[in-house]
């Protein structure tokens, strides 16, 4: 057997024989899981060879499954993760409720996203793509909150964009006689010039979707906050990048080769602007910490978008390098958020404040992502911003890189809030008992940070893969090292320029934390925060000394009008006016008896009065 | 040859008149019987199946009088296949009512069997015959015993809904008889094969004047828009096997007749256009319908309409293509449907008015239940890897090779729908809180197994598709090549 | 003779079309439930005669074939229609009899006769 087919394969035995296992032992329903998880990704690791193509027939359509380089590298991002969080899922959901659902739905979300990037036709793509969307859709459900709002909304923008790309996929079946990506991708050039628009606009709706862009972008915010956080990484931190998965090979193999190709980039790019300005807006005025973040990502997945559509080199690899990046720290704060839950009950910043002392890794970890997040040197993000901007003025969009730096200045905002709101702060006696997070949960989201430090210390270890998937999509470069076009990655002497800056930030930095820590080691003296006597007062105990309600109340008041009115709020409108057509409609059906014979009659006699019009020779 | 089609229509109609007779001997009978028919009309079928396979289509004379005079049964691949499958659902409506609440009784459930079968000599009847008004006095047992069926249980509103269906039916059986006639007068011949051939000599007025009235009256049967009146109150009253029984066998059964009259006998191309239209029409006011019910069963049943819609718009499409993804709708529909009717009755077991309200919360006591209606429910939306998939993906795709762009656009709208309604229903059963006066019914070891063989089905065919379209792709190629039809017909003279 | 049978055939068609109209207006507007059962009886009967009277040859004999008929089936009525007939009628009379039984039942349920009250399932 084919070890493509294998892995997926092992997923699906692995999702039903875990979600079984539950009923006779918990631990044994663990460790099958993580090995549900781990051994597919290890096989792939070790086993799957490029670019070799797997074929079957189904119901007399040709499929085909196959790695390119260019899934590849986001398999990386989806193994990683997906190993990550399993890993803290077993910690995460320890004594809660489905969790044989939720380790089912876990294993199938992973092997639908594995899928997709093996598909090498259309009907693969879109079977593993609805099991993603449907697998995911159990998730968002599954607290049981605002299961018919949250759920529904996600599943029926999943379902326009889904449906979106099934038309395409049935049309361009229609032009090419069969369902192959490479064989569309071939004769595109040859079609006709409305099918020459249509069919990759309808494909990027699909993926706009999931990418969660501008005006397709509602479902996100509550469905990334309403999943259990631990899938939530994995959601918003690689599922969310199937959709630029997409995106991509539309940009690169079908919009090339379209006169109209670069308005269309213009204004997805612009879309994604506009979703990273609102999203971030939005963010910054949460005072929940899964909803912050949930923002945060949509917002974070409009840089990504903006990067892809301008679609030079660089500008490829700036997005795609952000796109690894954000599933490192995203997923790690997401975890963050889901350890805090976990031993608070939690995530409202009105509520737990001043956890540093008491969950100190969990800190150090939303420390590290928070840097990685706000893209200051030395870490990972950095890398990406940079490339980004550079991206944006070498291709003359200087407006779109004003509005770039305003949504990820104003990020800062956010990610101050998120660090400020759990961990900083007034310790507050409700929390004087909160434990520090299991050892499974840590372990994760300590690897998911040390990843992000790594990126930025050594950042070809994901270039490279990155470069090698533009490369086999078309993308060229004399050297065959796309980034090497970055300012950062000129060559200075015989030495990379970002490499010695990286270093030399790093090296400050750390000598500054051993130097002051070692040297107050001694010295430090703990105390409450209410220890305080300025002015000779002495704070009571339910007095409030840190500010954690109306955070930002001044630049939330100074944006107020851009926030007025939801896109959400028009969705919410047409959705119940359709509702209320679709009401009235259901009367036809009066409850007469009579009433319907006469329809039967009435019907008869316009067909008859028709007759020669209606059935013309 | 192992067996004759006649056996298809003679074995029932005889089990039904020897039910009463054989229960005087000893009471199981009543219920023993009809499963053992049916099982035995399934081996039957699919072996009259493999032997055309090799040996072509069948034609049963009937005493000797050779078509066109006599009237003949014709067991082709398009017949068979859905005769199969008619027996098939008939068996498993069996299964699942063999204990079915009133029918632990003796009376009720020897009147419930001899209706069912009936029902099925019916149904089978009229996708065997060769005959026009063979095919009207099939048409007639089925709808007598449908009323019969729907007010089967007193306490409800049951007696309305069959009501509604009778007045329906009567009028629609006027209505096919006016068009008979009419094609009787013009042609001399109520053999199908014989009109097909006979039908450019007609008059092009009265051509369509027939086609008209035929395709009214049977297009109540099938469910098409504004004579589908009866449908969502008879699968709301009607017992929750016969509301799949109805929606997978009966409606079949009209559909086959709709598309065998308007393939075969007539030449006109505007009825595919008809077709297409009415089905669009239908589907798009069934889903639109269905979103805001408060009762599950009627839910289910515009839900059941909009399906038939679906597999109009394909018949109407009239490439090969069109045929083969209706063929495959009819059967995905027939499979998914009797599952969705036979979980979703006890999931709201017990409760005359069947809201869906009551179904809150039932995935903790009833989880495998809940767990396959939820099987049901995506799959009819089309989700993958389900069998429901690749029946909707064989419509959008010879939609789009007829290169009928806004047919693909409306038509995965109106699902977004379908969608929204169905998923509405299993998030109550798995995520709201059971309500205080609902009591969980646990389902009977026969209906159990009855849903897990049809889930089974959903399952395998959405990994393997191909267990079912080599027969679907014979049986579109049986009912495009009407040439062939006619022939093999005429010359069994 | 010929011009009776004229007259004749002429009378059969127009009763058979006014039974017809009369058993759907009848069907269509009457609001008692017995009054549409039987105006549906009326329609079915219309529809019956018209039928046999499609399959009639005038001057024709019974279609037996008898001692002195051999050779006469030119000269016979259509045979068919009137088995047509036969069967339809049985039809009518037992779809009538489950529609009275019906009708029974909705009058103990109901406590009323009037279609347009008895509503419990709509939309």
């Amino acid at each position: 057997m084919n070890v493509i087919f294998l892995i997926l394969i092992l997923f699906l035995v692995g999702a039903i024989v875990t979600a079984f296992a539950g009923k006779w032992s918990s631990l044994l329903q663990d460790g099958l899981f993580i090995l549900a998880v781990t051994i597919p990704a290890v096989l792939f690791f070790t086993q799957v060879e490029m670019n070799q193509l797997v074929g079957w027939t189904r119901g007399g359509i040709h499929l085909e499954l196959g790695l390119t380089p260019f899934s590849y590298f986001f398999a990386i991002l989806v193994l990683l993760l997906g190993v990550a969080s399993a890993i803290y899922s077993v910690g995460f959901m320890h004594g809660k409720a489905r969790k044989s659902y939720y380790y089912f739905n876990y294993l199938l979300t992973i092997m639908a996203m594995l899928g997709i990037l093996f598909s090498r036709d259309f009907i693969s793509f879109f079977v593993f793509w609805e099991i993603m969307t449907w697998a995911s859709y159990l998730m968002v459900v599954m607290n049981g909150t605002r299961t018919q709002e949250i759920g529904i909304k996600y599943f029926v923008f999943s379902a326009i964009g889904a449906y979106a790309m099934l038309m395409a996929i049935v049309l361009i079946h229609a032009q090419t006689g069969n369902f192959l990506i490479q064989d569309f991708i071939d004769t595109y050039p040859s079609l006709a010039h409305g099918r020459q628009i249509l069919i990759p606009i309808l494909l990027l709706v699909g993926f706009s979707v999931k990418a969660a862009v501008m005006p397709l972008h509602v479902w996100a915010p509550g469905s990334y906050a309403y999943s259990p956080m631990s899938f939530t990484s994995v959601f918003s931190g690689a599922l969310s990048k199937m959709g630029i998965y997409g995106m991509v090979i539309v940009f690169v193999t079908l919009l090339s080769h379209l006169p109209e190709g670069g308005l269309i980039r213009d204004i997805i790019a612009w879309m994604g602007a506009m979703t990273a300005v609102i999203a971030t807006l939005w963010a910054i005025a949460q005072d929940d910490a899964r909803k912050l973040l949930a923002y945060s990502s949509v917002g974070q997945l409009g840089y990504i978008v903006i990067a892809v559509a301008i679609g030079t080199p660089m500008a490829m690899l700036a997005g795609l390098f952000m796109a690894f990046m954000h599933g490192l720290f995203k997923g790690a704060l997401f975890m963050v958020v889901g350890a805090v839950e976990k031993q608070t009950g939690t995530t409202d910043f009105t509520k737990v404040t001043g956890l540093i002392r008491k969950m100190p890794w969990t800190f150090l970890t939303a420390l590290i992502s928070i840097i990685a997040l706000a893209g200051i040197p030395p870490l990972g993000g950095f890398i990406g911003k940079w490339m980004l901007y550079e991206s944006l003025i070498l291709s003359d969009h200087y407006l779109l890189v004003i509005v770039a730096f305003f949504s990820s200045t104003a990020a800062f905002l956010y990610a101050y809030k998120f660090l400020f709101g759990f961990f900083l702060g007034q310790e507050e006696e409700e929390w004087a008992d909160v434990k520090e997070a299991p050892i499974t949960m840590l372990i994760p989201m300590l690897a998911l940070a040390v990843g992000s430090i790594l990126l930025g210390a050594f950042p070809q270890l994901i270039l490279k893969p990155i470069n090698n998937g533009l490369i086999s999509l078309g993308f060229s470069d004399s050297y065959g090292k796309l980034w090497e076009t970055s300012t950062l990655f000129n060559e200075w002497g015989d030495k990379v320029v970002l490499q010695p800056i990286i270093y030399a930030i790093m090296g400050v930095f750390l000598t500054t934390l051993a130097f002051t820590y070692f040297r107050n080691r001694k010295r430090t003296r703990y105390v409450s925060t209410k220890d305080i006597s300025t002015s000779g007062e002495i704070p009571l105990a339910h007095e409030n000394l840190t500010f954690k309600e109306n955070f930002f109340q001044p630049f939330l008041r100074a944006v107020e009008p851009v926030m007025k009115k939801q896109i959400d709020w028009y969705y919410r409108e047409f959705g119940a006016g359709l509702e209320a057509i679709f009401n009235f409609t259901r009367r036809i059906y009066s409850g007469n008896g009579q009433t319907y014979a006469l329809y039967a009659v009435i019907f008869l006699i316009v067909l008859l009065l028709l007759n020669g019009n209606l059935f013309g020779q | 040859m192992v067996g004759s089609p006649v056996l298809f229509v003679a074995i029932p109609l005889l089990a039904a008149f020897l039910i009463p007779l054989m229960g005087m001997i000893w009471k199981e009978f009543v219920r023993i019987i009809p499963g053992l028919v049916l099982a035995y009309m399934l081996v039957l079928s699919v072996s009259l199946i493999i032997y055309i396979q090799s040996h072509g289509t069948i034609v049963e004379v009937i005493s000797g009088w050779g078509p066109p005079v006599g009237i003949n049964l014709v067991f082709s691949p398009f017949s068979g296949a859905l005769t199969t499958l008619m027996t098939f659902l008939g068996l498993l409506v069996w299964l699942y009512s063999h204990k079915f609440k009133r029918n632990v009784d003796y009376e009720p459930a020897k009147k419930y069997f001899i209706l069912l079968m009936l029902m099925v000599t019916g149904s089978v009847g009229m996708v065997l015959t060769g005959d026009l008004f063979n095919m009207f006095v099939f048409i007639e047992i089925v709808s007598i015993s449908g009323y019969g069926l729907t007010s089967f249980f007193v306490r409800r509103d049951s007696a309305e809904a069959a009501f509604k269906f009778l007045l329906m039916g009567a009028f629609a059986s006027s209505f096919l008889l006016i068009g008979i006639m009419i094609i009787y007068t013009q042609l001399g011949t109520l053999n199908m094969a014989e009109i097909a051939q006979r039908m450019p000599q007609m008059d092009y007025h009265m051509k369509v004047f027939s086609l008209i009235f035929i395709l009214v009256a049977i297009g109540v049967e099938a469910e098409t828009f504004p004579l589908n009146g009866w449908a969502p109150d008879v699968y709301t009253q009607a017992p929750g096997p016969i509301s799949a029984a109805m929606s997978g066998i009966v409606v079949k059964a009209a559909v086959y007749a709709n598309i065998r009259i308007i393939y075969t006998m007539y030449d006109l191309q505007g009825a595919y256009e008809y077709l297409l239209i009415i089905g669009l029409i239908t589907f798009i006011v069934a889903e639109t319908a269905a979103l805001k019910q408060e009762r599950l069963k009627r839910m289910l049943a515009y839900s059941s309409i909009g399906q038939m819609g679906l597999a109009m718009i394909a018949f109407g499409i009239g490439t090969k293509e069109g045929v083969y993804a209706a063929l495959f709708l009819m059967f995905s529909h027939a499979i998914i449907k009797s599952l969705l009717f036979f979980s979703g009755s006890y999931l709201v077991y017990n409760k005359t008015s069947k809201y869906i309200k009551h179904v809150n919360g039932m995935g903790k006591y009833l989880p495998i239940t809940a767990f396959l209606f939820t099987l049901g429910a995506f799959a009819i939306i089309g989700l993958p890897p389900f069998m429901g998939f690749w029946s909707k993906l064989a419509l959008l795709s010879a939609a789009a090779d007829s290169n009928l762009v806004i047919l693909v656009a409306v038509i995965l709208v109106v699902s977004i729908v379908e969608a929204v309604y169905y998923l509405r229903v299993v998030n109550r059963i798995f995520f709201f809180k059971k309500r205080a006066n609902t009591k969980p019914e646990k389902p009977t070891i026969n209906a159990m197994i009855a849903m897990l063989s049809l889930a089974a089905i959903v399952l395998v065919i959405g990994f393997y598709p191909d267990l079912v379209t080599g027969l679907i792709e014979r049986a579109a190629d049986d009912l495009m090549d009407k040439g062939r039809y006619i022939g093999e017909i005429l010359s069994k003279n | 003779m010929e011009k009776y049978l004229d007259i004749l055939e002429i009378a059969i068609y127009g009763s058979a079309v006014a039974l017809i109209l009369i058993g759907l207006y009848g069907a269509l507007t009457k609001k008692s439930l017995i009054k549409i059962v039987l105006g549906l009886s009326i329609m079915d009967s219309g529809i019956h005669l018209m039928m046999i009277a499609l399959g009639y040859l005038k001057g024709g004999t019974a279609p037996i074939f008898s001692k002195g008929f051999e050779n006469s089936a030119d000269q016979m009525v259509d045979p068919i229609p009137q088995a047509l007939v036969l069967t339809a009628i049985v039809i009518g009379f037992g779809v009538t009899a489950v529609a009275l039984s019906l009708v029974i039942r909705l009058y103990r349920h109901h406590d009323t006769l009037r279609i347009d009250e008895i509503k419990n399932l709509k939309w």
